[in-house]
This record gives C-alpha cells, structure tokens and sequence, in this order.
C-alpha cells in the first residue's frame, strides 16, 4: 500500500510515523526542508521537497500508483488544492484531507461527494471535541466510544469494590443482567490485557470493557455501583479553535460553563461570540484567581490550551482544590500514561483523535471504525460483512477465527444482537470485532472477501 | 470645509420639494370648497420660488463631489428649519393661526411627528388646512432627507453622510448597496402600510379626508387629529385596534418591515429590540390596565382597551388619545412618563431615546453587576447575537446625557415663565420625545395654544432637535465646525 502524505508538520509527521510502523509505503512532501528532514531523520519514508498543491510535485511523488493521499498541511486551502489536483491526477485515489475552519464544515458533503470527491474530512480540533462530549455523555466512565452513530457504545471502566459484579463469575453475570444487553470485551488486570472467558472473575480494581446499547447505560453503570450526579458546572481552561466550539456547544445544553482565556484580545472576541458563558480573563494555574471562581463546586475541568504542561499543572491544581473530574489535552502520545497515572482522569488528543478517524481508511475489507484500547494493546473494529467473506454464512463457533479475537455485536438493521457460538453471520450485517493486536491481520484476512 | 453655496444649492431643492407638497391639499380645499385653495396657492408659490432662487443662483458654483461629513449635517439641520419655516405659510394665509410663532410651532410640530397642537378647535379649520398639517406628518416621519434622496438623482454621491445626519439610531444600516435604492425601498414600505391603514379606517366609517389625516398621524407616529376628541371622538372598538395595530408598526424598525416582506418573518422575531419593544408594550399594558381597572374602568376589557391603545399611543410617540388619561391613578401617570422616554425602535418613525439605547444602558448595567460578581470576567455589551463596539456605547451614554442636559434646560426655562411643574415637565419630555400630549395643561384634552410665546419657542426648538437627535443640530453651535 502506497501512500502519499501532503505536509510534514504535527499530525503529518505523526501520520508518517505511524504509517511507517504499520510497514507501508510512504511518501512525505513538504514545501519546509527543516521539517523534511526531521522526518528522513527519524523514520523510514520518502521525503520530497516541495508545494503539496503544485502539481508537478505531486505528479513526482508518484501519485498515480499510490492508493491514498492524506493532505495534511495547516493550511486549508493546501489541502483542498492537494486534493483537487489528485483528483485530476490520479482520479481513483482515496482522498483524505485535513480540514480545520468551521466554515468549509457546512459544505462537507459538496466536498466528500460533489466536486472533489475526498474519501473524508478530518477535523482534528472537532474530533477531540466529539470525544470531550463524548467522555461528558458518561462522565463517570474512564472511557467511552461510539459505534454504529452512537447507538452502541463500548465502555471502559474500573469495577469499584462496592459493585455487586465484584466477585461474579463471567457465566454468572446473566443472573444480574439479561445477555443481550451487554457483553464484557476485555478486561484489563494488571497492566494484562484479557480476553475473557466463562470461568474468569471480576474482580475489584479490574478495568472492564463492555458493550451495550447507548439506552441501556444508565442501568448497567448502577451495577458498577452508586451514581454520581448529573454535570452542571463546567470550567473550560483555553478558548482556542478547541475551547470556543466546545464551549459553544456546551452552552447549548443549558450547563454552567466558565471559560478561562489568558489572551485579553481573545476574551473580547470569544465574550462577543458566547451568550451565557462567563468568559474570565487570567491564567488557570493562579490559585487565587481559581479559588475566587469556586473551583472546588466544578463537576468538571477541561484544559485544552496549545500548552500541555499548562494543561496538565491546571488541572492538577483544580484537582487539589476540589474540582470533581478533570479532563487534559496532552499532544505528546509518550505523556498519556504518565498524566493518567498522577490523577488526571480523561486525556484527549487532536493527533490521537486524527489518527482514529484515519484507521478504518487503512484495514483492508469494509472496515467502518476502528478504535484502540490499552494503547496498541487490542483494537475494535467495526465491518460490514461482505456477502463473499469467510465469516458470513456458518455458525460463530465454527469459523476459522483466530482465538484472541471475538465477537462483540452484530448489527441487522434496526436490531442488535449480542452473539453466542450458535449465531451466523449474514451478508450486510455490520459486526463490531475485538482482537488483539497480534491477530488483526488475521481478521483482516477473514474480513476480506474470499479469492 | 464647508461649501456654503453648494449647501444653499441643495437646500434650494428640498424647499422646492415642499413647495410642491403643499399643492396637493388643494384637492381637499376644491371639493370641500373651503376657501383655503388660494392661501395654499399662494403659500405654495411664495416656497418654490425661494427654492428655485436659491437652486438657480447656487448652481453655477455647485460643486462637483461628495457631501462631506460636516455638510451632511449643516444640509439636514438647515433643511429642517427651512422646511419648517415655509410650511407654516398656509396657516398663516388661511388666518387659522395669525401668530408667527404658533405656526412655527404647528408646523415644526407637523414635521417633527409631534403632534402638539395650538390650534383649540380643530373641527372649524378648513380641511384643505387640516390635510396639510397632517401631510407634515406624513412627510417628516420617514424624513425630508430620506424623501430628497428618493426622489433628487444628484443627492446619491455623499447622500451617506444626510443619511446618517437624520435618520434617528446609534447604527445605520443600509438595506441595498445603492442609498438612493435604501430611500426608495423605506418610502415604498411606507407607502403600502398608509394605503393598508387608510383601507381599513375608511371601512370603520371614516370619510377619506379622515382616513388619511389618521392614517398619516398614526403611520409617522405624530399625532394631529381632525376632531377635538383624537381617535376617542369615534367610540370605535374597531378603529382603536386598527388604529393601535398600525402605531406598533411605525415604532418598529423600517428595515424589519422590509425582511417581512422579502418573506423573513423570523428576522423581526429574532430582532433583539423587536422583543423589548413589544415585551414592553405588553408589560406596561398590564400593569396600566390592573392599575386602572376598578378605579378609572369598571370592567377589566376596557381597562385593557384602553391601556392598549395609549400605551402604544405614547410608547411609540404618536399622541393619539382615546380618553383623558388624566384621569389615571398616580403610577399609570407615572409610567407614561416613562412611555415617553422610552420610545421607538431605531429605524422607525417613533422618537425619544428609543429601545435600543434603553436596551444598551440596562445591559451595561447589569454587565457592571457581573464584573462585581466575577472581577475576572471580560463581558462584551451584546444585542442579540452582535457585540456592541464601545464607541458605539460611547455615542449613546453621549446621547443620553445630552438628551437629559436638554431637557432638563428646558425644563428651567419653561418653569421660568411661569408655567406650573407638572405640565413643565411633561411637556418638556412630550415635546423632546416627539410625543405630543403631556400632563396638566397640555393633556390629551388640552393643548399648547395656552401657554407663553417663550415657552413655544423654547417647545419648538426642542422638537427639532429631538427629531435629529440633538447631535446634528448642536453640532452647528460649536465654533470649530466651522473651522476649515
């Protein structure tokens, strides 16, 4: 697999990287040599000097035998040039192309269909909004993400000693809670991640994974023990292209939302655009200042400034002084264990949040999304079962499917079906797969269709 | 710098425009035959041929260019005067009036959408007389500028500048790229509004010289009637609602007139000051109303009947009377007064402080209380969805100040010659606020005829410069406008 990639800055780098280790063919163009040559320094890509929308360069990079072009420059309209002349190019290549001001974010769909036919738009900063809401829609859980539109969801979440699955068998659980309502994915003990069994046992301190329908949330966390309340006040830390559509959208949700700005200029701009945010000039890390805008009755503090250090320190510091749950933006990948292990509970990142929305794009057969759990550790795909693959058409248990992968969901329509060893798998249906990161290629083997 | 002779030029025109006004009462004079066709002739003759003189002789150094800033508003201001001037010829002629300065006072009354009259019986004037007064009306509520930019091809160049001089707001807007095509637009919103109401009132059972004299007084939001007794002379249910209907639509912002009729109906709900000026009208309904029921009224209908229409009467500035309301308890009386100083909406025919400043005064307040609360907090003043500039605040905390320093000028100057304080006051803020009746001696069932010549002058100059919105008027009197 070829693949071309417009822009060496942040997330080009990082789409490089990655890229890289997943053992593809890359080629970077950057119009900056400095950049170009951090990438030839630390990865094994192709670099190439020069515009990512003149077309001569992208003719040289050797367009039309790659399958992919990620546009990926700070600029917009770059990208969008980038694509157009793929488009003339190469018109069979799959396009995808960052693009970051809200306004080209109304004519979406004229961009993905009509007029340059880009495979999709990424927008990093409204990707790590999605995931901020996403986190607030079960602000109690470590970790949340959406399948299916949002009607299933896959949460992480650490079995509390005073829950009654403590101690539970995993055969036992239909005892508690009927089986087509939620499945265990994983389990997490000891830094190990396990792909549990009939026999295992939760246990107190586990990090559980699991599936259930977006509807049934509610009553599968009171069995993870006591409810906290719902949000109400929410502190924003940072008022950036991250900060103002969160906070704008929060404020349409009816919440108590203060939003911490260091840059007076910003704060006169952000106070004309929102209506009943408080928008507070100072920096989040003055003690004084957060004390005096009663931090410590926050249910929430979200720190998405450019600086991640300042991100960090804040809500540490809110932490200490009573905030209930903290959310941080962190860009470096090697600092997320760190920060969750010092007590910040939610982490979001644009690359991380890139990335994600990239994965699908990249797994062979019909792949919708994918999602990463425990770093690399295992991965959750969402595909739609082709008529020809080898997964369609006999009983689960007696597919060739690797052991460490399963079966979490399957789709049919409207309906959702928790599967057991008897079920099958029918053409169209969409199936939502855990496997480990050993066996993907296998899956992605099964998934595709046969020869 | 200022080009005395081009102004001269200009003014010459509009005067001519006047004069060419005051001929169409003529049809009232010749079907009623009521002897004032020739006093309107003459009073008409007299007007066009100081236009044309002046027009003729300045226009050989009529310069080429735009209007500046400066001469928009020396053009506006003497516009005005001029126009109120000439306009009070035909009370003169006809000996309706016979003092110079009562028909300086009518007239400036008739342009300004006032409606404070010195005339005491109106019912023997002759209607060709009537048609005038209230033509005054009709002609000064969207402006006499705004008419000459319609109408005169060689305003377009600058006409920004008069635009901006006389139409009443912090902000002007401009509806089409071409001013010339924002004048005709305004004028033809106008025009079908007064072509609807005059409708509707013939088919109450007025007779067309009413219609129109009512239709003219309640779209310009002024105020003159043909009977003593104002709207109330009719005892109509169905007129006083149509009547009241048509006064909130010359209180609401032209340019929303204008979305409705492009079918954006939801521009005017949006419209921030929209929804203060009907949430008022209604609040103030109410409170009169309960106020008044079992005192004034005994059924709490009429109560409403009337709180209704005089609420939207004064709140708008038009003036227009069902009952004495004189006749209210202490705080219906209380919060007219407040009617008066509230106003209509910017970009409409109604006077006063109007809403949108109101609204930005309270708004600065209450951001004073958050900055208390939250020392920390950067508030911007917003309307709706649109942040207020500070120098647009600036203008308007200017204005109020001003608008307050004046009348309360007058109201020293007023009292001076000896009229008592309740009608003092309320004529003072009636006559700044383009309002019309006050309180006391110039009540719904009184009018100014009684009072000092003083006093009328000192009433006169105020309606003037209540209409420009005292800025361009006062602006005259500093000595370095004219200053190169």
């Amino acid at each position: 697999m070829k693949i071309i990639i417009v822009g060496a800055g942040e997330v080009g780098f990082h789409f490089a990287e990655w890229l890289a280790q997943e053992k593809k063919e890359v080629v970077v163009i950057d119009i900056n040599p400095e950049a170009l040559r951090r990438v030839s320094d630390h990865l094994d890509v192709q670099v190439l000097h020069g515009s990512g929308s003149n077309p001569r360069v992208l003719d040289e990079s050797g367009l039309k035998n790659a399958d992919i072009i990620l546009a990926v420059t700070d600029s917009d309209e770059v990208n969008l040039t980038a694509c157009i002349f793929a488009n003339v190019i190469a018109p069979a290549i799959q396009k995808i192309a960052l693009i970051r001001n809200p306004d080209y974010t109304n004519y979406r769909e004229a961009l993905t269909r009509d007029i340059l036919n880009i495979g999709l738009v990424i927008n990093p900063e409204m990707e790590v909004v999605n995931s901020i809401l996403r986190i607030m829609s079960a602000p109690e859980v470590e970790e949340v993400n959406d399948f299916v539109g949002g009607r299933i969801k896959m949460l992480g979440k650490i079995l509390p000693p005073e829950s009654p699955l403590n101690g539970l068998k995993l055969s036992q659980l239909p005892e508690k809670i009927e089986r087509s309502r939620m499945t265990i994915a994983a389990l997490v003990r000891d830094e190990a991640l396990i792909i549990p069994k009939g026999k295992d046992t939760l246990r107190a301190g586990d990090f559980v994974y699991f599936v259930c329908k977006t509807q049934d949330i509610e009553e599968i966390l009171r069995l993870f023990g006591k409810r906290t309340t719902p949000l109400k006040n929410i502190l924003v830390v940072g008022g950036g292209n991250i900060g103002f559509p969160l906070v704008k959208e929060l404020e349409s949700r009816r919440l108590n939302v203060k939003l911490i700005e260091k840059d007076p200029q910003r704060c006169q701009t952000l106070s004309a655009k929102l209506n009943r945010t408080i928008v507070l000039q100072g920096f989040a890390t003055d003690q004084k200042f957060l004390e005096q805008e009663n931090i410590g009755y926050m249910d929430m503090v979200i720190a998405v400034t450019w600086d991640e250090e300042m991100n960090i320190l804040s809500c540490l510091l809110a932490k200490r002084l009573g905030a209930k749950k903290t959310i941080a933006r962190v860009n470096k990948v090697h600092y997320i264990p760190l920060v969750q292990a010092i007590g910040i509970d939610h982490i979001v990142s644009p690359r991380l949040s890139a990335i994600n929305t990239l994965f699908p794009y990249l797994r062979r057969g019909k792949v919708i999304s994918t999602v990463t759990i425990r770093g690399k550790a295992a991965e959750v795909l969402e595909a739609e079962a082709l008529a020809t693959s080898a997964i369609v058409g006999k009983p689960i248990r007696d597919l060739q499917f690797p052991k460490e992968a399963l079966f979490l969901c399957i789709f049919r329509g409207a309906e959702v079906i928790i599967p057991s060893g008897n079920s099958v798998i029918e053409p169209e249906d969409r199936v939502l797969i855990l496997s480990t990161g050993a066996v993907i290629p296998l899956v992605e083997q099964a998934l595709m269709a046969k020869r | 710098m200022i080009r005395w002779p081009f102004i001269l030029h200009i003014l010459g025109s509009l005067i001519i425009c006047i004069g060419l006004c005051m001929l169409l009462p003529i049809a009232f004079s010749v079907y009623y035959w009521d002897g004032s066709a020739l006093p309107l002739l003459y009073s008409a003759a007299i007007t066009v041929s100081v236009g044309l003189l002046l027009y003729l002789v300045f226009r050989s150094r009529r310069a080429k260019g735009a209007i500046s800033h400066r001469e928009g508003m020396a053009i506006t201001t003497a516009g005005w005067v001029a126009v109120c001037i000439f306009g009070g010829l035909p009370f003169y002629f006809s000996g309706v009036l016979p003092h110079l300065v009562d028909c300086i006072f009518e007239t400036t009354s008739g342009f300004t959408t006032t409606g404070a009259s010195v005339i005491r019986n109106v019912e023997i004037v002759a209607p060709g007389i009537l048609f005038w007064r209230s033509l005054t009306h009709w002609l000064g509520g969207l402006g006499i500028v705004v008419l000459g930019l319609a109408i005169l091809p060689f305003l377009g160049v600058g006409g920004m500048q008069l635009y901006k001089a006389e139409v009443p707001g912090p902000v002007v807007d401009k509806l089409k790229p071409r001013l010339k095509d924002t004048a005709m637009i305004l004028w033809k919103v106008y025009v079908i509004f007064t072509v609807a109401e005059t409708i509707l009132l013939l088919l109450g059972g007025m007779n067309l010289l009413d219609a129109l004299c009512h239709t003219f007084g309640t779209l310009a939001t002024g105020g003159f009637s043909t009977k003593n007794a104002s709207i109330g002379y009719y005892h109509s249910g169905y007129i006083d609602t149509v009547v009241t209907i048509f006064m909130l639509i010359g209180g609401i912002n032209f340019a929303l007139h204008f979305q409705l009729f492009r079918g954006k109906p939801l521009a005017m709900w949006r419209d921030p000051e929209f929804r203060f000026f009907m949430g008022f009208w209604l609040l103030l309904t109410l409170i009169i109303a309960v106020n008044c029921f079992g005192k004034t009224y005994d059924s709490f209908g009429k109560a409403l009947q009337y709180a209704s229409f005089t609420v939207a009467s004064i709140t708008t500035t038009t003036g227009f009377a069902t009952g004495n309301f004189e006749l209210w308890p202490p705080l219906s009386l209380c919060l007219l007064l407040l009617c008066m100083v509230v106003g209509g909406s910017v970009g409409s025919t109604g006077g006063s402080v109007k809403c949108m400043r109101v609204m930005i005064v309270i708004k600065h307040g209450y951001r004073e209380l958050i900055r208390l609360i939250h020392p920390r907090a950067v508030v911007r003043l917003k309307l709706g969805n649109q942040a207020v500039p500070p120098e647009v605040f600036d203008g308007i905390s200017g204005f109020i100040f001003l608008y307050l320093g004046l009348a309360a000028i007058s109201m020293f100057l007023v009292a001076a010659v000896g009229v008592d304080l309740v009608t003092t006051f309320s004529a003072v803020l009636a006559c700044i606020g383009n309002v019309g009746p006050g309180l006391g001696e110039v009540g719904p069932m009184d009018n100014y005829a009684g009072l000092p010549t003083f006093a009328k002058w000192v009433l006169t100059l105020d309606m003037l410069l209540g209409r420009l919105e005292i800025y361009t008027v006062i602006i005259l009197l500093v000595p370095r406008f004219y200053k190169k």
